[in-house]
């Protein structure tokens, strides 16, 4: 037996490299931040000293804010329990309309162009309005409460849903489809009885997901007074108690903490 | 016992979108009852011919008549009746994983069942009866609660016949029906259609790549090569120069699946 041959030592090929190109991003990314806070050229004008100008005030605020008074958590309860209500039932409703719509924005699922193309505008448009903005115009078309949050989530989840379910479709490998056109099926027969199945766990998936969301944006939907715990957030804020805005502040915290915790764990089972 | 239709192609050619002519003046006839291969290198234009009999794949030019019917004049309803007629088989079994044995079967109904039951799923007496009654002959029958994507590549494949046989098909396609399997498991398929073909009469026609399968399981062989026909006879005269002519080089190992076990 000999020795084992010292193996020889191999020349790393030279990696290709394009200096000249990550100069002209890196260029080009530091004017555009320069130039967009420069006041003189139209940009932002960002005044950092008046953070040390109200330094005083703004640590006074906070140490109000260190103190919460806790003697206010029994009134915050019932707006509490109507934020998550609006996520919940939210969430549900989203849900229930996503299915539909998503299978008419995926391809597999829907070999017509022209309804394809609908929908997929269409949820396009309603994403790109800012949840706050549909509230404020919700709370003026329909009044103040918790109709107007409730619309606000429907519209903000069905975006988040149809969007990445869709996709998500669009990518994956549907050999059962052939098989359901070749068994002479119609599409909503191969939707109905394989599609849905096949793809429930990208839906579960996006509708925990939406449920996370909604806790976190009914929180402020009050704000422009479209229900929940932001309506009683922003009363008392304006109100200069500070130590009432800080146990809504903690208590947003923990339910939003608490909703994740349990999200996750269930979407982890679902993979 | 179901009617077994014949299928005749006239002149058939298929051009692909992307410029590729697929299937190159095809004319061909199959008897009902009969059990074909058609063989021939991936890329010969296999699988173009077999999806050109269901519609899958539309002829660009030509017909195709099939049983009573006109592939190339039918549209919407009419074609999927028509699908309903002609069971079909694939490399890649192609069931959905996720939903039990029992509903990929109940595809194989598609065609006979109105959407409404699709929708409640809610299957007809009739319904569930013929698709158990397909499991049972391909003996998958305990296996109706399994999920799709639980079961081994054999069983995947049998419950895939299952589904084809559900539709009380009057011809049965298969597209490499045994690419994916073992040789054991790709022999007991193999068995499996040539009694479909045996004991209920259907016209079967089988895509193959392996020559002692095609000489073995089946009665007439089809060569195809670069979209045209290079040989039709009997399978099991086919010699190896036959194959070497169809294959349009000599015959390697891999050619061959070998004896089951």
């Amino acid at each position: 037996m000999t020795a084992p041959a010292v193996a020889p030592r191999r020349e790393l090929p030279p990696k290709p490299r394009n200096i000249l190109r990550v100069a002209l991003i890196v260029t080009v990314l530091v004017t555009l931040t320069v130039a967009a806070c420069t006041p003189a050229i139209g940009g932002v004008e960002i005044d950092l000293a008046s953070i040390s100008k109200h330094w005083a005030n703004g640590a006074k605020k906070l140490g109000q804010m260190m103190q919460p008074n806790f003697a206010f958590l029994p009134r915050t309860v019932a707006p509490m329990l109507e934020t998550l209500q609006m996520a919940v039932v939210g969430a549900a409703i989203a849900a229930a309309i996503s299915v539909p719509l998503t299978l008419w924005a995926a391809k597999p699922t829907n070999a017509n162009s022209v309804t394809r193309g609908v929908v997929r505008t269409a949820v396009n448009v309603v994403r790109a309005v800012p949840d706050l903005v549909y509230a404020s115009v919700l709370v003026a078309m329909v009044g103040v409460g918790v109709l107007p949050g409730l619309i606000t989530l429907v519209l903000f989840d069905l975006g988040i849903i149809v969007k990445l379910v869709s996709e998500a479709i669009d990518s994956a490998d549907h050999g059962y489809m052939e098989a359901g056109r070749a068994a002479g099926g119609s599409q909503f027969q191969i939707n109905r009885v394989t599609a849905l199945p096949q793809t429930l766990p990208l839906f579960a998936n996006q509708w925990l997901y939406t449920l996370e969301l909604n806790v976190r944006i009914s929180a402020i939907l009050g704000f422009v007074g479209a229900g929940g715990i932001g309506r009683i957030l922003d009363e008392r804020r304006n109100f200069y108690a500070y130590g009432d805005v800080s146990v809504i502040i903690l208590e947003i915290l923990v339910v939003v903490v608490l909703i994740e915790v349990l999200s996750n764990a269930l979407r982890k089972r679902l993979a | 016992m179901d009617t077994a239709w014949h299928v005749e192609l006239d002149r058939v050619s298929v051009t692909y979108p992307n410029g590729t002519r697929a299937l190159k003046d095809v004319s061909l006839r199959i008897d009902a009852g009969e059990m074909v291969s058609i063989v021939g290198l991936s890329g010969s234009g296999k699988s173009t011919l077999i999806r050109t009999i269901n519609g899958l794949v539309r002829a660009t030019d030509g017909t195709i008549a099939v049983g009573p019917h006109e592939v190339t004049s039918l549209h919407g309803r009419a074609l999927r009746e028509l699908r309903g007629h002609i069971g079909m088989i694939f490399q890649g079994f192609n069931l959905a994983e996720r939903t039990d044995v029992y509903r990929n079967v109940l595809v194989g109904r598609f065609a006979h069942s109105p959407a409404w039951r699709n929708l409640l799923g809610i299957p007809s007496a009739q319904d569930r009866d013929v698709a158990l009654a397909a499991l049972e002959s391909v003996g998958m029958l305990e296996k109706v609660w399994a999920r799709g994507g639980a079961l081994s590549g054999g069983q995947k494949q049998r419950v895939a016949i299952a589904r084809a046989l559900s539709q009380e098909p009057s011809i049965m396609l298969a597209d490499e029906p045994v690419a994916s399997l073992d040789p054991p498991t790709a022999h007991a398929v193999m068995s499996d259609l040539r009694r479909i073909n045996q004991e209920r009469g259907l016209t079967v026609m089988v895509n193959i790549h392996l020559m002692d399968l095609a000489r073995q399981y089946t009665t007439r062989m089809i060569g195809l090569r670069a979209g045209e026909v290079v040989y039709d006879g009997p399978a099991k005269d086919a010699t190896d120069a036959d194959f070497e002519q169809i294959y349009g080089r000599p015959i390697q190992v891999r050619d061959q699946l070998g004896a089951a076990g």
